[in-house]
Protein backbone atom coordinates (compact mmCIF):
# COMPACT_ATOMS: atom_id res chain seq x y z
CA UNK A 1 0.00 0.00 0.00
CA UNK A 2 1.27 3.38 -0.91
CA UNK A 3 -0.78 5.39 1.58
CA UNK A 4 -0.46 5.01 5.28
CA UNK A 5 -3.62 5.79 7.23
CA UNK A 6 -1.97 6.99 10.40
CA UNK A 7 -4.96 9.16 11.27
CA UNK A 8 -7.04 6.03 11.94
CA UNK A 9 -4.69 4.93 14.72
CA UNK A 10 -5.46 7.19 17.67
CA UNK A 11 -9.05 6.08 18.47
CA UNK A 12 -7.75 2.55 18.94
CA UNK A 13 -4.85 3.68 21.08
CA UNK A 14 -7.35 5.62 23.18
CA UNK A 15 -9.49 2.52 23.51
CA UNK A 16 -6.43 0.54 24.65
CA UNK A 17 -5.74 3.07 27.39
CA UNK A 18 -9.41 2.97 28.45
CA UNK A 19 -9.44 -0.82 28.67
CA UNK A 20 -6.22 -0.90 30.73
CA UNK A 21 -7.62 1.79 33.01
CA UNK A 22 -10.85 -0.19 33.41
CA UNK A 23 -8.93 -3.33 34.32
CA UNK A 24 -6.92 -1.48 36.97
CA UNK A 25 -10.03 0.02 38.50
CA UNK A 26 -11.73 -3.38 38.44
CA UNK A 27 -8.80 -4.90 40.26
CA UNK A 28 -8.85 -2.15 42.85
CA UNK A 29 -12.58 -2.56 43.46
CA UNK A 30 -12.21 -6.33 43.70
CA UNK A 31 -9.60 -6.07 46.45
CA UNK A 32 -11.71 -3.49 48.28
CA UNK A 33 -14.63 -5.94 48.13
CA UNK A 34 -12.69 -8.66 49.99
CA UNK A 35 -11.37 -6.09 52.49
CA UNK A 36 -7.82 -6.97 51.68
CA UNK A 37 -5.25 -4.87 53.43
CA UNK A 38 -2.24 -4.30 51.23
CA UNK A 39 1.07 -4.45 53.02
CA UNK A 40 3.59 -3.80 50.27
CA UNK A 41 6.03 -2.38 52.79
CA UNK A 42 6.59 -5.88 54.12
CA UNK A 43 7.92 -7.18 50.81
CA UNK A 44 11.43 -5.63 50.57
CA UNK A 45 12.66 -7.43 53.70
CA UNK A 46 12.17 -10.75 51.89
CA UNK A 47 14.70 -9.71 49.28
CA UNK A 48 17.33 -8.54 51.76
CA UNK A 49 17.29 -7.45 55.37
CA UNK A 50 19.73 -6.11 57.88
CA UNK A 51 20.40 -8.23 60.93
CA UNK A 52 19.83 -6.71 64.35
CA UNK A 53 22.67 -7.09 66.81
CA UNK A 54 21.07 -6.99 70.25
CA UNK A 55 23.02 -4.97 72.84
CA UNK A 56 22.53 -5.97 76.48
CA UNK A 57 23.72 -4.55 79.76
CA UNK A 58 27.02 -6.19 80.86
CA UNK A 59 26.06 -5.76 84.50
CA UNK A 60 23.25 -4.50 86.70
CA UNK A 61 23.31 -0.72 87.19
CA UNK A 62 21.89 2.70 86.42
CA UNK A 63 21.78 4.61 83.16
CA UNK A 64 23.52 7.86 83.95
CA UNK A 65 23.60 9.41 80.51
CA UNK A 66 21.88 8.94 77.11
CA UNK A 67 23.63 10.89 74.41
CA UNK A 68 21.49 10.97 71.25
CA UNK A 69 23.77 11.58 68.32
CA UNK A 70 21.55 11.51 65.26
CA UNK A 71 20.90 7.89 64.22
CA UNK A 72 22.99 6.41 66.99
CA UNK A 73 22.94 6.95 70.76
CA UNK A 74 25.58 6.40 73.44
CA UNK A 75 24.22 4.98 76.68
CA UNK A 76 26.50 5.31 79.71
CA UNK A 77 25.89 2.71 82.41
CA UNK A 78 27.13 3.00 86.00
CA UNK A 79 27.56 -0.36 87.77
CA UNK A 80 25.48 -0.78 90.92
CA UNK A 81 28.26 -1.52 93.44
CA UNK A 82 30.36 1.23 91.88
CA UNK A 83 33.26 1.04 89.45
CA UNK A 84 34.09 2.02 85.87
CA UNK A 85 31.03 3.10 83.83
CA UNK A 86 30.49 1.39 80.46
CA UNK A 87 29.39 3.07 77.20
CA UNK A 88 27.08 1.14 74.88
CA UNK A 89 26.28 2.36 71.37
CA UNK A 90 22.87 1.47 69.86
CA UNK A 91 20.55 2.67 67.09
CA UNK A 92 18.42 5.53 68.39
CA UNK A 93 15.28 3.92 66.95
CA UNK A 94 15.87 0.75 68.95
CA UNK A 95 16.70 2.47 72.25
CA UNK A 96 14.91 0.70 75.11
CA UNK A 97 16.12 2.69 78.16
CA UNK A 98 15.86 6.26 79.40
CA UNK A 99 18.13 8.39 81.54
CA UNK A 100 18.10 7.28 85.19
CA UNK A 101 16.58 3.88 84.51
CA UNK A 102 17.65 0.83 86.51
CA UNK A 103 18.73 -2.14 84.42
CA UNK A 104 19.50 -5.72 85.31
CA UNK A 105 22.44 -7.65 83.92
CA UNK A 106 21.71 -8.91 80.33
CA UNK A 107 18.74 -6.59 79.98
CA UNK A 108 18.24 -5.33 76.43
CA UNK A 109 19.38 -1.75 75.89
CA UNK A 110 18.91 -1.55 72.13
CA UNK A 111 20.30 -2.95 68.92
CA UNK A 112 23.06 -2.20 66.47
CA UNK A 113 22.80 -2.63 62.73
CA UNK A 114 24.32 -5.94 61.76
CA UNK A 115 25.34 -7.19 58.34
CA UNK A 116 22.98 -7.42 55.35
CA UNK A 117 21.38 -10.80 54.81
CA UNK A 118 19.92 -12.28 51.63
CA UNK A 119 16.17 -12.77 51.96
CA UNK A 120 14.24 -15.89 50.98
CA UNK A 121 12.85 -14.37 47.77
CA UNK A 122 16.34 -13.64 46.49
CA UNK A 123 17.50 -17.10 47.51
CA UNK A 124 14.53 -18.72 45.77
CA UNK A 125 15.10 -16.63 42.65
CA UNK A 126 18.72 -17.70 42.56
CA UNK A 127 17.76 -21.38 42.94
CA UNK A 128 15.25 -21.03 40.11
CA UNK A 129 17.85 -19.41 37.86
CA UNK A 130 20.61 -21.91 38.36
CA UNK A 131 18.33 -24.96 38.29
CA UNK A 132 16.91 -23.71 34.99
CA UNK A 133 20.36 -22.95 33.64
CA UNK A 134 21.87 -26.32 34.50
CA UNK A 135 18.88 -28.34 33.31
CA UNK A 136 18.74 -26.18 30.16
CA UNK A 137 22.41 -26.88 29.49
CA UNK A 138 22.01 -30.65 29.90
CA UNK A 139 18.70 -30.52 28.03
CA UNK A 140 20.48 -28.92 25.09
CA UNK A 141 23.10 -31.66 25.03
CA UNK A 142 20.49 -34.41 25.38
CA UNK A 143 18.40 -32.74 22.69
CA UNK A 144 21.33 -32.45 20.30
CA UNK A 145 22.29 -36.11 20.70
CA UNK A 146 18.68 -37.30 20.50
CA UNK A 147 17.97 -35.06 17.51
CA UNK A 148 20.95 -36.55 15.66
CA UNK A 149 19.89 -40.10 16.61
CA UNK A 150 16.38 -39.31 15.40
CA UNK A 151 17.64 -38.72 11.83
CA UNK A 152 20.33 -41.41 11.87
CA UNK A 153 20.13 -44.41 9.55
CA UNK A 154 20.58 -46.83 12.46
CA UNK A 155 17.14 -48.28 13.41
CA UNK A 156 18.15 -48.92 17.05
CA UNK A 157 19.20 -45.30 17.63
CA UNK A 158 16.16 -44.02 15.78
CA UNK A 159 13.77 -46.27 17.70
CA UNK A 160 15.21 -45.34 21.08
CA UNK A 161 15.07 -41.63 20.37
CA UNK A 162 11.46 -41.83 19.13
CA UNK A 163 10.48 -43.81 22.24
CA UNK A 164 12.12 -41.27 24.55
CA UNK A 165 10.57 -38.28 22.80
CA UNK A 166 7.09 -39.83 22.79
CA UNK A 167 7.31 -40.88 26.46
CA UNK A 168 8.29 -37.39 27.59
CA UNK A 169 5.91 -35.51 25.34
CA UNK A 170 3.00 -37.77 26.20
CA UNK A 171 3.13 -37.42 29.99
CA UNK A 172 2.78 -34.40 32.31
CA UNK A 173 5.97 -32.86 33.68
CA UNK A 174 4.57 -33.01 37.22
CA UNK A 175 4.19 -36.79 36.95
CA UNK A 176 7.68 -37.08 35.48
CA UNK A 177 9.13 -35.16 38.42
CA UNK A 178 7.35 -37.46 40.88
CA UNK A 179 8.56 -40.58 39.06
CA UNK A 180 12.08 -39.23 38.84
CA UNK A 181 12.17 -38.32 42.53
CA UNK A 182 10.25 -41.17 44.15
CA UNK A 183 11.22 -44.02 41.83
CA UNK A 184 14.50 -43.31 40.05
CA UNK A 185 15.71 -41.10 42.88
CA UNK A 186 15.11 -43.82 45.44
CA UNK A 187 16.66 -46.57 43.35
CA UNK A 188 19.78 -44.55 42.54
CA UNK A 189 19.88 -42.64 45.86
CA UNK A 190 19.63 -39.28 44.13
CA UNK A 191 19.57 -36.01 45.96
CA UNK A 192 16.29 -34.09 45.46
CA UNK A 193 18.14 -31.33 43.59
CA UNK A 194 19.72 -33.86 41.23
CA UNK A 195 16.36 -35.53 40.70
CA UNK A 196 14.71 -32.19 39.97
CA UNK A 197 17.40 -31.12 37.52
CA UNK A 198 17.37 -34.57 35.90
CA UNK A 199 13.62 -34.50 35.36
CA UNK A 200 13.72 -30.98 33.91
CA UNK A 201 16.71 -31.77 31.67
CA UNK A 202 15.02 -34.88 30.27
CA UNK A 203 11.85 -32.87 29.73
CA UNK A 204 13.45 -30.04 27.72
CA UNK A 205 15.75 -32.55 26.02
CA UNK A 206 12.81 -34.22 24.31
CA UNK A 207 11.38 -30.95 22.99
CA UNK A 208 14.83 -29.65 22.04
CA UNK A 209 15.47 -32.86 20.09
CA UNK A 210 12.43 -32.25 17.90
CA UNK A 211 13.42 -28.61 17.37
CA UNK A 212 16.96 -29.59 16.40
CA UNK A 213 15.77 -32.38 14.10
CA UNK A 214 13.48 -29.96 12.28
CA UNK A 215 16.32 -27.43 12.08
CA UNK A 216 18.73 -29.92 10.55
CA UNK A 217 16.15 -31.11 8.06
CA UNK A 218 15.41 -27.53 7.04
CA UNK A 219 18.95 -27.06 5.67
CA UNK A 220 18.85 -27.68 1.90
CA UNK A 221 20.35 -30.96 0.72
CA UNK A 222 22.68 -29.08 -1.61
CA UNK A 223 24.64 -27.83 1.41
CA UNK A 224 25.69 -31.25 2.61
CA UNK A 225 26.19 -32.43 -0.98
CA UNK A 226 28.58 -29.56 -1.60
CA UNK A 227 30.47 -30.36 1.59
CA UNK A 228 30.63 -34.09 0.84
CA UNK A 229 31.77 -33.41 -2.72
CA UNK A 230 34.76 -31.54 -1.24
CA UNK A 231 35.73 -34.69 0.64
CA UNK A 232 34.35 -33.83 4.06
CA UNK A 233 33.14 -36.76 6.15
CA UNK A 234 29.56 -36.95 7.40
CA UNK A 235 30.64 -35.75 10.85
CA UNK A 236 32.69 -32.84 9.45
CA UNK A 237 29.77 -31.84 7.25
CA UNK A 238 27.49 -31.87 10.29
CA UNK A 239 29.76 -29.77 12.51
CA UNK A 240 31.02 -27.25 9.96
CA UNK A 241 28.12 -26.86 7.57
CA UNK A 242 24.78 -28.18 8.75
CA UNK A 243 24.70 -27.54 12.51
CA UNK A 244 25.89 -23.91 12.40
CA UNK A 245 23.19 -23.07 9.87
CA UNK A 246 20.57 -25.14 11.67
CA UNK A 247 21.46 -23.53 14.99
CA UNK A 248 20.72 -20.11 13.59
CA UNK A 249 17.30 -21.26 12.44
CA UNK A 250 16.34 -23.03 15.66
CA UNK A 251 17.38 -20.16 17.91
CA UNK A 252 13.86 -18.62 18.11
CA UNK A 253 12.04 -21.89 18.96
CA UNK A 254 14.87 -22.86 21.33
CA UNK A 255 14.53 -19.50 23.06
CA UNK A 256 10.82 -20.19 23.56
CA UNK A 257 11.66 -23.60 24.97
CA UNK A 258 14.11 -22.21 27.51
CA UNK A 259 11.73 -19.50 28.58
CA UNK A 260 9.14 -22.22 29.17
CA UNK A 261 11.73 -24.14 31.14
CA UNK A 262 12.17 -21.28 33.61
CA UNK A 263 8.43 -21.26 34.20
CA UNK A 264 8.14 -25.06 34.29
CA UNK A 265 10.93 -25.23 36.85
CA UNK A 266 8.39 -23.95 39.41
CA UNK A 267 7.04 -27.51 39.48
CA UNK A 268 10.13 -28.80 41.27
CA UNK A 269 8.79 -27.07 44.37
CA UNK A 270 6.59 -30.17 44.83
CA UNK A 271 9.64 -32.22 45.77
CA UNK A 272 10.61 -29.63 48.38
CA UNK A 273 13.25 -27.78 46.41
CA UNK A 274 13.16 -24.21 47.68
CA UNK A 275 12.91 -22.38 44.38
CA UNK A 276 11.17 -19.07 43.85
CA UNK A 277 7.68 -20.59 44.03
CA UNK A 278 8.39 -22.61 47.16
CA UNK A 279 9.99 -19.56 48.83
CA UNK A 280 6.85 -17.58 48.06
CA UNK A 281 4.67 -20.24 49.67
CA UNK A 282 6.88 -20.36 52.74
CA UNK A 283 6.88 -16.59 53.19
CA UNK A 284 3.09 -16.48 52.99
CA UNK A 285 2.71 -18.83 55.95
CA UNK A 286 4.53 -16.31 58.14
CA UNK A 287 3.68 -12.95 56.59
CA UNK A 288 0.04 -13.31 55.47
CA UNK A 289 0.81 -10.94 52.60
CA UNK A 290 -0.58 -13.49 50.14
CA UNK A 291 -1.50 -11.23 47.26
CA UNK A 292 1.66 -9.15 47.41
CA UNK A 293 3.92 -12.20 47.52
CA UNK A 294 2.28 -13.92 44.56
CA UNK A 295 2.32 -10.74 42.52
CA UNK A 296 5.99 -10.25 43.41
CA UNK A 297 6.84 -13.85 42.53
CA UNK A 298 5.05 -13.48 39.20
CA UNK A 299 6.92 -10.25 38.50
CA UNK A 300 10.26 -11.91 39.27
CA UNK A 301 9.53 -14.73 36.80
CA UNK A 302 8.53 -12.10 34.26
CA UNK A 303 11.79 -10.20 34.77
CA UNK A 304 13.94 -13.31 34.35
CA UNK A 305 12.10 -14.49 31.23
CA UNK A 306 12.19 -11.05 29.61
CA UNK A 307 15.89 -10.63 30.27
CA UNK A 308 16.53 -14.05 28.73
CA UNK A 309 14.37 -13.30 25.74
CA UNK A 310 16.19 -9.99 25.15
CA UNK A 311 19.50 -11.80 25.39
CA UNK A 312 18.48 -14.41 22.84
CA UNK A 313 17.03 -11.75 20.59
CA UNK A 314 20.38 -9.99 20.62
CA UNK A 315 22.15 -13.29 19.84
CA UNK A 316 19.79 -13.87 16.92
CA UNK A 317 20.59 -10.45 15.49
CA UNK A 318 24.30 -11.18 15.69
CA UNK A 319 23.86 -14.45 13.83
CA UNK A 320 21.83 -12.73 11.14
CA UNK A 321 24.99 -10.99 9.93
CA UNK A 322 25.45 -13.25 6.92
CA UNK A 323 21.94 -12.85 5.45
CA UNK B 1 41.19 -40.73 -15.65
CA UNK B 2 37.51 -41.68 -15.39
CA UNK B 3 36.34 -45.10 -16.44
CA UNK B 4 32.68 -46.09 -16.30
CA UNK B 5 31.61 -49.67 -16.79
CA UNK B 6 28.00 -50.77 -17.32
CA UNK B 7 26.73 -48.21 -14.81
CA UNK B 8 23.12 -48.67 -13.67
CA UNK B 9 21.15 -46.42 -11.35
CA UNK B 10 17.49 -47.16 -10.66
CA UNK B 11 15.14 -44.91 -8.71
CA UNK B 12 12.17 -46.63 -7.10
CA UNK B 13 9.37 -44.71 -5.55
CA UNK B 14 5.60 -44.61 -5.45
CA UNK B 15 5.33 -47.74 -7.57
CA UNK B 16 7.42 -46.17 -10.31
CA UNK B 17 10.75 -47.52 -11.41
CA UNK B 18 13.01 -45.07 -13.22
CA UNK B 19 16.16 -46.35 -14.86
CA UNK B 20 17.92 -42.98 -14.53
CA UNK B 21 21.26 -44.35 -15.74
CA UNK B 22 20.88 -47.44 -17.83
CA UNK B 23 23.99 -49.44 -18.66
CA UNK B 24 26.38 -46.62 -19.44
CA UNK B 25 30.00 -47.36 -20.30
CA UNK B 26 32.45 -44.64 -21.25
CA UNK B 27 35.74 -43.09 -20.28
CA UNK B 28 37.34 -39.72 -19.96
CA UNK B 29 41.06 -39.42 -20.58
CA UNK B 30 43.40 -37.11 -18.71
CA UNK B 31 42.98 -33.46 -19.81
CA UNK B 32 39.95 -34.40 -21.86
CA UNK B 33 36.79 -32.27 -21.80
CA UNK B 34 33.57 -34.24 -22.24
CA UNK B 35 30.26 -32.42 -22.58
CA UNK B 36 27.07 -34.32 -21.78
CA UNK B 37 23.85 -33.10 -23.35
CA UNK B 38 20.36 -34.47 -23.55
CA UNK B 39 16.72 -33.67 -22.85
CA UNK B 40 15.45 -32.97 -19.34
CA UNK B 41 15.13 -36.08 -17.20
CA UNK B 42 17.49 -38.09 -19.40
CA UNK B 43 19.75 -38.87 -16.43
CA UNK B 44 22.64 -36.45 -17.01
CA UNK B 45 22.75 -35.16 -13.43
CA UNK B 46 22.32 -38.63 -11.99
CA UNK B 47 25.17 -39.93 -14.14
CA UNK B 48 27.45 -37.09 -13.04
CA UNK B 49 26.55 -37.59 -9.37
CA UNK B 50 27.42 -41.29 -9.64
CA UNK B 51 30.94 -40.29 -10.69
CA UNK B 52 31.79 -38.94 -7.21
CA UNK B 53 29.50 -41.24 -5.29
CA UNK B 54 26.95 -38.59 -4.31
CA UNK B 55 24.45 -41.02 -5.78
CA UNK B 56 24.84 -44.68 -4.83
CA UNK B 57 24.53 -46.69 -8.00
CA UNK B 58 22.94 -50.11 -8.30
CA UNK B 59 25.34 -51.87 -10.59
CA UNK B 60 28.48 -51.37 -12.63
CA UNK B 61 31.80 -49.73 -11.90
CA UNK B 62 33.20 -46.22 -11.67
CA UNK B 63 36.97 -45.99 -11.61
CA UNK B 64 38.60 -42.64 -10.84
CA UNK B 65 42.34 -42.46 -11.42
CA UNK B 66 42.61 -46.23 -10.98
CA UNK B 67 40.42 -46.43 -7.85
CA UNK B 68 37.10 -48.28 -7.90
CA UNK B 69 34.90 -45.86 -5.95
CA UNK B 70 32.47 -48.59 -4.88
CA UNK B 71 35.26 -50.91 -3.79
CA UNK B 72 34.97 -52.35 -0.31
CA UNK B 73 38.34 -50.89 0.75
CA UNK B 74 37.85 -47.52 -0.89
CA UNK B 75 37.63 -44.42 1.26
CA UNK B 76 35.03 -42.46 -0.65
CA UNK B 77 35.98 -39.21 1.11
CA UNK B 78 39.54 -39.61 -0.15
CA UNK B 79 38.26 -40.10 -3.70
CA UNK B 80 35.99 -37.06 -3.50
CA UNK B 81 38.94 -34.83 -2.62
CA UNK B 82 40.27 -35.53 -6.09
CA UNK B 83 36.95 -34.87 -7.82
CA UNK B 84 35.67 -31.30 -7.74
CA UNK B 85 32.00 -30.64 -8.37
CA UNK B 86 30.14 -27.49 -9.37
CA UNK B 87 26.37 -27.38 -8.95
CA UNK B 88 23.59 -25.66 -10.83
CA UNK B 89 22.57 -23.72 -7.71
CA UNK B 90 26.16 -22.98 -6.53
CA UNK B 91 25.50 -24.35 -3.02
CA UNK B 92 27.93 -21.93 -1.39
CA UNK B 93 27.94 -22.03 2.40
CA UNK B 94 25.85 -18.99 3.34
CA UNK B 95 27.18 -18.70 6.89
CA UNK B 96 30.77 -18.35 5.72
CA UNK B 97 32.44 -15.53 3.83
CA UNK B 98 33.68 -16.06 0.29
CA UNK B 99 37.19 -16.57 1.62
CA UNK B 100 36.04 -19.04 4.27
CA UNK B 101 34.08 -20.95 1.64
CA UNK B 102 37.32 -21.52 -0.22
CA UNK B 103 39.55 -22.20 2.79
CA UNK B 104 37.25 -24.42 4.89
CA UNK B 105 37.74 -27.75 3.10
CA UNK B 106 41.46 -27.04 2.63
CA UNK B 107 41.80 -26.78 6.39
CA UNK B 108 39.40 -29.57 7.36
CA UNK B 109 40.09 -32.10 4.62
CA UNK B 110 43.57 -31.31 3.33
CA UNK B 111 44.75 -30.22 6.81
CA UNK B 112 46.54 -27.20 5.39
CA UNK B 113 47.86 -24.41 7.60
CA UNK B 114 45.78 -21.24 7.84
CA UNK B 115 48.24 -19.10 5.88
CA UNK B 116 48.72 -21.70 3.17
CA UNK B 117 44.95 -22.12 2.75
CA UNK B 118 44.49 -18.35 2.72
CA UNK B 119 47.15 -17.78 0.07
CA UNK B 120 45.78 -20.57 -2.09
CA UNK B 121 42.25 -19.20 -1.74
CA UNK B 122 43.29 -15.67 -2.66
CA UNK B 123 45.23 -16.92 -5.67
CA UNK B 124 42.19 -18.86 -6.91
CA UNK B 125 39.78 -16.00 -6.22
CA UNK B 126 42.07 -13.75 -8.22
CA UNK B 127 42.10 -16.32 -10.98
CA UNK B 128 38.29 -16.38 -11.20
CA UNK B 129 38.32 -12.58 -10.94
CA UNK B 130 36.59 -12.08 -7.61
CA UNK B 131 39.36 -11.44 -5.08
CA UNK B 132 37.88 -8.08 -4.08
CA UNK B 133 34.78 -9.83 -2.67
CA UNK B 134 36.79 -12.19 -0.44
CA UNK B 135 35.28 -10.89 2.78
CA UNK B 136 31.67 -10.63 1.60
CA UNK B 137 29.02 -13.17 2.42
CA UNK B 138 27.72 -15.14 -0.59
CA UNK B 139 24.26 -13.58 -0.37
CA UNK B 140 25.78 -10.23 -1.38
CA UNK B 141 27.10 -11.66 -4.66
CA UNK B 142 25.44 -11.99 -8.04
CA UNK B 143 24.76 -15.46 -9.41
CA UNK B 144 27.72 -15.33 -11.77
CA UNK B 145 30.04 -14.24 -8.97
CA UNK B 146 28.71 -16.99 -6.70
CA UNK B 147 29.30 -19.63 -9.33
CA UNK B 148 32.87 -18.44 -9.85
CA UNK B 149 33.44 -18.69 -6.09
CA UNK B 150 32.02 -22.22 -6.22
CA UNK B 151 34.54 -23.10 -8.93
CA UNK B 152 37.37 -21.64 -6.86
CA UNK B 153 36.13 -23.62 -3.84
CA UNK B 154 36.32 -26.86 -5.82
CA UNK B 155 39.71 -26.01 -7.34
CA UNK B 156 41.17 -25.30 -3.90
CA UNK B 157 41.29 -29.04 -3.27
CA UNK B 158 43.62 -29.50 -6.27
CA UNK B 159 41.23 -31.96 -7.90
CA UNK B 160 42.29 -34.23 -10.74
CA UNK B 161 38.81 -34.10 -12.26
CA UNK B 162 36.11 -31.42 -12.33
CA UNK B 163 32.41 -32.21 -12.72
CA UNK B 164 30.01 -29.44 -13.75
CA UNK B 165 26.24 -29.94 -13.52
CA UNK B 166 24.57 -27.20 -15.58
CA UNK B 167 26.77 -24.50 -14.04
CA UNK B 168 25.14 -21.68 -16.02
CA UNK B 169 21.47 -22.75 -16.06
CA UNK B 170 20.50 -20.72 -13.02
CA UNK B 171 22.24 -17.56 -14.22
CA UNK B 172 20.91 -14.45 -15.92
CA UNK B 173 22.06 -14.43 -19.56
CA UNK B 174 24.54 -11.60 -19.07
CA UNK B 175 26.42 -13.62 -16.43
CA UNK B 176 26.74 -16.85 -18.37
CA UNK B 177 29.81 -15.61 -20.24
CA UNK B 178 31.94 -14.86 -17.16
CA UNK B 179 31.44 -18.39 -15.83
CA UNK B 180 32.04 -20.05 -19.20
CA UNK B 181 35.25 -18.03 -19.57
CA UNK B 182 36.59 -19.47 -16.33
CA UNK B 183 35.68 -22.98 -17.51
CA UNK B 184 37.35 -22.43 -20.87
CA UNK B 185 40.51 -21.31 -19.17
CA UNK B 186 40.46 -24.43 -16.99
CA UNK B 187 40.07 -26.60 -20.09
CA UNK B 188 43.03 -24.86 -21.75
CA UNK B 189 45.14 -25.54 -18.68
CA UNK B 190 44.54 -29.25 -19.12
CA UNK B 191 41.90 -29.98 -16.46
CA UNK B 192 39.97 -33.20 -16.96
CA UNK B 193 36.33 -32.13 -17.13
CA UNK B 194 32.87 -33.66 -17.44
CA UNK B 195 30.31 -30.94 -18.12
CA UNK B 196 26.52 -31.21 -18.30
CA UNK B 197 25.31 -28.11 -20.09
CA UNK B 198 22.85 -26.63 -22.52
CA UNK B 199 25.48 -24.21 -23.84
CA UNK B 200 26.02 -25.61 -27.32
CA UNK B 201 28.56 -22.90 -28.12
CA UNK B 202 30.72 -24.04 -25.22
CA UNK B 203 30.42 -27.66 -26.33
CA UNK B 204 31.44 -26.81 -29.87
CA UNK B 205 34.36 -24.67 -28.82
CA UNK B 206 35.85 -26.54 -25.88
CA UNK B 207 34.66 -30.16 -25.84
CA UNK B 208 36.79 -32.97 -27.15
CA UNK B 209 33.78 -35.27 -27.15
CA UNK B 210 30.04 -34.82 -26.81
CA UNK B 211 27.88 -37.50 -25.16
CA UNK B 212 24.18 -37.42 -25.98
CA UNK B 213 21.99 -39.04 -23.32
CA UNK B 214 18.36 -40.00 -23.48
CA UNK B 215 16.35 -42.16 -21.06
CA UNK B 216 19.45 -43.10 -19.12
CA UNK B 217 21.43 -44.31 -22.11
CA UNK B 218 24.34 -42.73 -23.97
CA UNK B 219 23.07 -42.77 -27.53
CA UNK B 220 25.85 -40.89 -29.19
CA UNK B 221 29.52 -40.29 -28.42
CA UNK B 222 31.34 -38.16 -30.97
CA UNK B 223 33.63 -35.15 -31.41
CA UNK B 224 31.60 -31.93 -31.51
CA UNK B 225 32.33 -31.18 -35.15
CA UNK B 226 30.88 -34.53 -36.09
CA UNK B 227 28.01 -34.48 -33.58
CA UNK B 228 26.69 -31.03 -34.44
CA UNK B 229 26.91 -31.44 -38.20
CA UNK B 230 25.94 -35.05 -38.70
CA UNK B 231 24.30 -36.72 -35.70
CA UNK B 232 23.57 -40.36 -36.38
CA UNK B 233 20.75 -40.99 -33.90
CA UNK B 234 17.29 -39.76 -34.85
CA UNK B 235 16.65 -38.66 -31.22
CA UNK B 236 19.85 -36.63 -31.21
CA UNK B 237 18.81 -35.06 -34.51
CA UNK B 238 15.42 -34.13 -33.03
CA UNK B 239 17.05 -32.71 -29.89
CA UNK B 240 19.50 -30.61 -31.85
CA UNK B 241 16.75 -29.26 -34.06
CA UNK B 242 14.99 -28.04 -30.90
CA UNK B 243 17.92 -26.37 -29.21
CA UNK B 244 19.84 -24.87 -32.13
N1 LIG C 1 16.04 -38.64 -5.98
C1 LIG C 1 15.29 -39.13 -6.98
N2 LIG C 1 14.25 -39.95 -6.71
C2 LIG C 1 13.50 -40.46 -7.71
N3 LIG C 1 13.70 -40.20 -9.00
C3 LIG C 1 14.71 -39.39 -9.35
C4 LIG C 1 15.55 -38.80 -8.35
N4 LIG C 1 16.47 -38.04 -8.98
C5 LIG C 1 16.23 -38.12 -10.29
N5 LIG C 1 15.18 -38.93 -10.52
C6 LIG C 1 14.64 -39.31 -11.84
O1 LIG C 1 15.70 -39.79 -12.61
C7 LIG C 1 15.59 -39.32 -13.93
C8 LIG C 1 16.85 -38.62 -14.33
O2 LIG C 1 16.96 -37.44 -13.59
P1 LIG C 1 18.16 -36.43 -13.78
O3 LIG C 1 18.00 -35.36 -12.76
O4 LIG C 1 19.44 -37.18 -13.77
O5 LIG C 1 17.90 -35.81 -15.21
P2 LIG C 1 18.67 -34.66 -15.97
O6 LIG C 1 19.05 -35.22 -17.29
O7 LIG C 1 19.72 -34.10 -15.13
O8 LIG C 1 17.51 -33.61 -16.18
P3 LIG C 1 17.60 -32.00 -16.16
O9 LIG C 1 18.12 -31.59 -17.50
O10 LIG C 1 16.16 -31.60 -15.98
O11 LIG C 1 18.45 -31.63 -15.02
C9 LIG C 1 14.37 -38.44 -14.00
O12 LIG C 1 13.31 -39.20 -14.51
C10 LIG C 1 14.11 -38.09 -12.56
O13 LIG C 1 12.74 -37.95 -12.35
MG1 LIG D 1 20.04 -32.20 -14.07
Amino acid sequence: MALKHSSAQWPWQGLLVLILLGLTIGLWIATKRVNYEWRWERIPQYFAYQEQDLQTAPFAGTVIKVNANGDTSQVTLQPQPGGQPAVITVETATLKVTDGAQVNADEEIGAQRGSWQVGPLTQGLWVTIWISFISGFFGLIIGLITGLCRISKNPALRGLSVLYIELIRGTPLLVQIFIFYFFIGTVLHLDRIVAGIGALALFVGAYTAEIIRAGIQSIPKGQSEAARSLGMSAAETMTHIVLPQAFKRVLPPLAGQFISLIKDSSLVSVIAITDLTKSGREIITSSFATFEIWFTVALLYLVVTSVLSQLLFWLERRFARSD
Amino acid sequence: MIKVNKLIKIFEGRGQIVRAVDDVSTQVAKAEVVVIIGPSGSGKSTFLRCLNGLEEFDDGQVIIDGIDIAGSKTNLNAVRREVGMVFQHFNLFPHKTVLENVTLAQRVVRKRKATEAHDKAMALLTKVGIAEKANEYPSRLSGGQQQRVAIARALAMDPKVMLFDEPTSALDPEMVGEVLDVMKQLAREGMTMAVVTHEMGFAREVAHRVLFMDAGKVLEDAPPAEFFTAPKEPRAQAFLKQVL
